[in-house]
């Protein structure tokens, strides 16, 4: 069983009649994406803002219906069992709005309430992301942005959903409270949960994803293992020599390749294996390999995909 | 229905419920008052001819305004009294859903295992009792004021029970109709002006058609014509008017069922 699959999953807004002269333009949303989501994974799904990464969570909750193509939560069809698929989800929107008049207890309380199970997680919940008891006593209207963004974590995960939809999830938190967070999606994983969220904040889904999925302009650009995506990726060369300079040119992988003086600039691309086996032995005085970063990656599948 | 979500809604709704109730209350509790301190004083400076047809205006309400029951059906008429219910037959069902829409709190509320039929459902159930509340307030209080006031012996007591059903019946349908806006609408603002342009055209439209005989034919496109407790409270109910009032409520609800499930609620703006 997948925790989420679309399958030619479109939505399309506007168009449709309107007065002569008045039409409006279809705005494609989301066009033919295909993901699986499997159990137990945290998977992120990675786009700017206005790429479909919230219409894609608002339809597999329900909120929005398919243009055409289909949607599985647990296995269950999100058009007609929307009522049981959100009884074993846990949902943060991005840039949650509360009911400012109860105090944090009462909508977590008030929320919780609709599960008919206790709310196993929220003690670990509040403790983890420092949400004392005499915060939570007071109204939500006097909430700063970051304690409002906690409470709608806690709300998400209280009653220990088998798969997390967050929108944006670390949006307003401090860096210590994200790092929190982090330590919270590690635990859902570890617990054999399922987290599927959004975000634009490239070094927190290198951090936490097993999986993402990335997404312009509505349609899919791709969708990989972290560690496979940064494997393929172009790592930047530089190294100090003590001699001549080996000979690389001709090296797979190797690109890019300048020197000057004493130092030796390339780029490597993928398998780093042949590059290595050629600088053995040469007379390198230092050595400096930046790390494939999942930006750069992202940078480069989004710009193949706009060419 | 669920509910968990009708004991908030009556938890958030209760204090301006109770204010509204205690106005209503006051309101009823201050017409045999008036009916009592200047009815008498009223009926005879009308029947000496001093303001000449001045004062035949109200015969065309269809009853004597200066008889007990006329006082108090002139006041669940008036527009003190209407707006007062209004509060809860128009504003809290046009809240209800295009105010939490336009928050942004009904995606944090929808995100639970509540289908949006039961949802709407519970509102519906809220405005209904709301109203019911309104118009047993009033009632009550004219009952007390008539007791206080010593003109008890001239309470129309089945007339009351008539007017209270066709009262509620009458806000009944404006709160479904309210509601019906709000599952429709994304925003607050389109919601409430439909609502409450409904609700004060067809009172204008009823004061007008009944004040000026050549706009007489537009009064049943008003529900206030089906609600006439002048003739109601002197006993002369049509029966047919509930059933008017109530058909509306229904087509209304029919609309939101329908309507609720289907549409798309998109992030809020």
């Amino acid at each position: 069983m997948s925790a989420i699959v679309t399958s030619g999953l479109t939505k399309h807004y506007g168009g449709g009649p309107h007065l002569p002269g008045r039409e409006r333009e279809v705005v494609r949303a989301l066009d033919d994406v295909s993901i699986e989501v499997r159990p137990g994974e945290v998977f992120g799904f990675l786009g700017p803002n206005g790429a479909g990464k919230t219409t894609l969570i608002r339809v597999l909750l329900g909120f929005l219906h398919p243009t055409a193509g289909s949607a599985r939560v647990l296995d269950l069809d999100v058009a007609r069992a929307g009522v049981e698929v959100r009884r074993r989800v846990g949902y943060l929107p991005g840039g949650i709005a509360l009911y400012d008049a109860l105090s944090g207890t009462e909508l977590l309380d008030f929320l919780g309430s609709f599960y008919g199970r206790p709310p196993a997680l929220r003690g670990r919940l509040v403790d983890g992301l420092e949400l004392p008891a005499r915060d939570l006593a007071r109204p939500i209207r006097d909430y700063s942005r970051g304690m409002r963004q906690k409470l709608g974590i806690v709300q998400a995960l209280q009653h220990d959903p088998e798969l997390a939809i967050l929108d944006e999830p670390s949006e307003g938190l401090d860096p210590l409270m994200q790092r929190a967070f982090y330590a919270i999606i590690d635990e859902r994983r570890a617990a054999g949960r399922t987290v599927f969220f959004s975000s634009h904040v490239l070094s927190e889904v290198e951090r936490l994803c097993d999986r993402v999925a990335i997404v312009r302009a509505g349609r899919l650009v791709a969708v990989e293992e972290i560690d496979a995506l940064l494997a393929q990726r172009r790592r930047s060369v530089e190294m100090r020599l003590a001699g001549p300079a080996p000979a690389l040119a001709g090296v797979p992988g190797v690109a890019d390749l300048v020197v000057v003086g004493d130092r030796l600039r390339c780029a490597v691309d993928g398998d780093m294996g042949p590059f290595l086996a050629a600088i053995a032995g040469a007379p390198v005085a230092d050595l400096t390999i930046e790390p494939a970063r999942l930006e750069d990656a992202f940078l480069e599948l989004y710009e193949e995909a706009g060419s | 229905m669920s509910g968990i979500l009708l004991r908030r809604m009556i938890a958030a709704w209760r204090p301006r419920l109770v204010i509204v109730c205690a106005a209503l209350a006051l309101w009823g509790f201050l017409l045999p008052g008036v009916y009592a301190t200047f009815g008498a004083d009223f009926r005879q400076l009308v029947e000496s001819g001093l303001f000449g047809d001045m004062f035949k205006v109200f015969d065309a309400f269809g009853a004597n305004v200066f008889t007990l029951s006329g006082t108090l059906a002139f006041g669940l008429v008036h527009p003190i009294a209407i707006a007062l219910v209004a509060v809860f037959a128009v504003g809290y069902p046009v809240a209800a859903v295009a105010g939490e829409r336009q928050r942004g709190t009904l995606e944090v509320l929808l995100a639970r295992p509540i289908a949006r039929r039961t949802l709407w459902l519970t509102h519906l159930v809220v405005t209904v009792g709301s109203v019911a509340a309104c118009v047993t307030a009033v009632e009550a209080g004219m009952v007390v004021g008539a007791v206080a006031f010593g003109v008890a012996a001239e309470l129309p007591v089945d007339g009351l029970t008539l007017a209270w059903l066709n009262a509620v019946v009458l806000f009944a349908a404006i709160g479904s109709l309210g509601l019906a806006a709000s599952v429709s609408s994304d925003r607050l603002g389109p919601a409430l002006g439909v609502t409450l342009a409904i609700t004060i055209a067809g009172y204008a439209v009823e004061i007008l058609g009944t004040l000026w005989p050549d706009a007489a034919w537009l009064r049943p496109a008003s529900l206030f014509f089906y609600f006439q407790p002048m003739e109601v409270l002197a006993g002369r109910a049509n029966p047919g008017d509930p059933l008017v009032l109530g058909a509306v409520a229904v087509g209304a609800a029919a609309w939101a069922w329908w309507v609720f499930p289907r549409r798309d609620l998109a992030a809020p703006s």
